[in-house]
């Protein structure tokens, strides 16, 4: 009945015009605009390219050093939400039953209200009048509130890696469930302690899920802004603080530009390396 | 029936004519009077400043005009929106950010005879709003700048701006995030000529501000975040601006407002017209009318800010607010200093500067 040609791009066109015109012009556009040299006059005249940008921007090793830090940072936190998801979705997926699903909406029900919301939340908590210290003090372990929970990268880190748990669960949940069954069984009668099983059957079928949630939480983490800027105090500010800061503090776009494709290209490179290391094809397969 | 139906549509129709002639004529023989007068304005504003109290004048003498608000975040957000083409037809920049502007074309010279309540604006705050000797912009509030602390936790009081980047305070410091801002603090402090700051001078006041992080608790971008701090006993001493000063005087906190040795400083707030609106006429008449008195009083008593209008000033009787803007003390304004107004090679360098001393290890 149909044209299978025309159903093709009548399904896919929607999709490939939302990502043309929002994502991949943009881009583009940000790419041009960090070759020009000067912030004054028309936006959308034309320029004689230049890498004055990121010149400067080689020479000031302050920029270059942060961006390796917050890539630490986004690694640490994406190891450790990793980790502690996994858990959650290996109860959900084989110990929860028939409760399962009642779980899930509880893991998803923080995000019902805005992130905004959640991290404001959490100052709350960790606040020198928050619930930790008004704890603390009313148990006489301390005398005055104590300011290492708040204002610091160690507070960035606390949140995001709370913020991201849900998250990560999600690919690691989706990657258990796809396992046979009868595998486990068959690993039992052939006399597999359950440790065994889980490090020589369970994990290595999961792994796909497990890298999946890693690098959804490490790409967009590198580029964090919102939850340093909120928890992080002066001290706690990421690369993605610089970024924003080109662009909204300093009317500077075309600096603000060559920061963020700077940012781009090495969290892609990282990446390919990563996707090299660990052979995700071998793996999938 | 059906002839019923026709007779009441020729009916209807003669109706319409008459009404359509009547107000032609009217039209032509008087001007639209003011609640009958509908458009539509744009402005791009601050967060707040959209509240109706802020331009009841216009709300309550222009019913039938909408104004439709779009907010900016800080000078810089508001100085790229409107770079990029936002469609506003007013915006609301503060000094030190409005000769771009003019140099990129962006704002339409005020023509202020066609504003009653011009007559009541002081010469010194006209000056500000003028550019190469034009009026581009309309004076409309104004403040100070100075270091907010809390007279608890800091005894001693504070008498100059060093207080910012003392290490004493360690942990409880809050510098607004902002590299003019920082610059102009250092300029005070050292004695440099805030217009001409050198390379060398520059480098010094980096150095200065990276050393100073390790005391700085946050650094603040918007005033209910410092009010926070301040208020929950984490921020002891702040740059501040005095709206921030008159909320926690109101809230009972023991604060109090520098009179740092170096001279406050002293920013106004302006209103332009985009070039090429094509809303002129109801744009003078949204300007006039945040000039008038009920907007004035409004700006006075809820936002404890000044207002350009001279008889708003006048008319102040609450004491906190007399404090504030330290209507008792003679001399204030003439220890205050205006902040000037940026040269794009100043923003650029300065605004680098800032974001090197946030990235530093």
């Amino acid at each position: 009945m149909f044209d299978r040609r025309a159903t093709f791009w009548a399904l896919s066109l929607p999709p490939l015009l939302w990502l043309g015109v929002l994502f991949v012009i943009p881009l583009l556009l940000m790419a041009a605009f960090s070759t020009r040299a000067e912030s004054g006059g028309e936006l959308l005249r034309l320029w004689a390219p230049s890498l004055k940008h990121y010149d400067d921007l080689f020479t000031t090793g302050t920029y270059w050093r942060l961006l390796r830090l917050s890539a630490l940072i986004a690694l640490v936190i994406a190891a450790m939400a990793t980790v502690m998801a996994y858990p959650l979705a290996y109860f959900l997926a084989f110990r929860a039953g028939r409760r399962a699903g009642f779980y899930l909406v509880l893991l998803l029900v923080p995000f019902w209200t805005s992130y905004l919301l959640r991290v404001m939340a959490l100052k709350l908590m960790l606040g020198s009048n928050g619930v930790i210290n008004a704890f603390l003090i009313y148990a006489s372990l301390i005398t005055e509130p104590l300011t290492l929970f708040l204002y610091n990268r160690a507070a960035v880190v606390i949140t995001l890696i709370y913020v991201w748990i849900p998250f990560a669960a999600l690919p690691i949940l989706a990657a258990l469930q796809r396992i046979d069954l009868s595998l486990f069984e068959a690993a039992a009668d052939l006399g597999a302690t359950p440790f065994r099983q889980f490090w020589r059957v369970t994990l290595p079928l999961s792994l796909p899920g497990v890298l999946a949630a890693f690098f959804m939480v490490f790409i967009p983490t590198v580029g964090e802004y919102v939850t340093p800027l909120l928890v992080g105090g002066s001290q706690g500010l990421m690369y993605g603080n610089i970024i924003q800061d080109f662009f909204t503090k300093a009317a500077n776009w075309p600096l603000g530009s060559a920061l963020s494709m700077i940012m781009l290209l090495s969290t892609l490179l990282l990446v390919a390396i990563a996707v090299r290391l660990v052979d995700l094809r071998k793996l999938i397969e | 029936m059906k002839r019923t139906h026709h007779r009441l549509a020729a009916l209807g129709s003669i109706t319409l004519i008459i009404t359509l002639l009547l107000t032609a004529c009217g039209a032509a023989a008087t001007e639209v009077p003011p609640d009958q007068l509908t458009g539509t304005l744009t402005v791009l504003d601050w967060a707040g400043y959209d509240a109706p109290d802020f331009w009841t004048d216009f709300q309550t003498t222009y019913p039938k005009v909408t104004v439709n608000f779009e907010i900016g975040a800080s000078d810089a957000d508001i100085y790229t929106k409107m770079k990029a083409g936002d469609q506003a037809d007013i915006f609301h920049p503060y000094t030190g950010w409005l000769q771009f502007y003019v140099d990129e074309g962006l704002v339409e010279e005020i023509d202020t005879s066609k504003l009653k309540n011009w007559d009541k604006v002081p010469e010194e705050f006209k000056k500000i709003g003028q550019i190469n000797g034009k009026q581009y912009f309309i004076p409309w509030d104004w403040g100070f700048t100075s270091i907010l602390y809390r007279t608890d936790k800091v005894p001693e009081g504070v008498n100059s701006w060093a207080a910012l980047l003392d290490p004493k305070f360690k942990g409880h410091i809050s510098m607004w995030d902002d590299g003019p801002g920082a610059v102009t603090v250092s300029s005070y402090i050292h004695g440099y000529d805030e217009t001409a700051v050198t390379a060398e001078q520059l480098a010094a006041i980096k150095e200065e501000w990276t050393q100073q992080r390790d005391s700085n608790l946050f650094y603040w971008a918007g005033e209910p975040e410092l009010v926070d701090g301040m208020v929950n006993g984490d921020i002891w001493v702040a740059y501040a601006w005095q709206g921030a000063y008159a909320t926690l005087l109101g809230q009972g906190v023991p604060v109090a407002y520098a009179n740092p040795k170096e001279g406050r400083n002293s920013w106004v707030g302006v209103y332009g017209i985009r070039k090429g609106t094509a809303s002129m006429d109801l744009a003078l008449k949204f300007l006039d009318a945040k000039l008038a008195t009920a907007t004035g009083n409004n700006v006075v008593n809820l936002f404890y800010y000044g207002h350009s209008n001279q008889e708003v000033m006048n008319g102040i009787t609450d004491e906190t607010l007399k404090q504030a803007f330290s209507i008792g003390d003679p001399s204030i304004l003439s220890k205050t200093n205006f902040t000037p107004n940026l040269t794009a090679e100043q923003r650029d360098a300065w605004t680098a500067m800032w974001a090197e001393v946030k990235a530093a290890p």
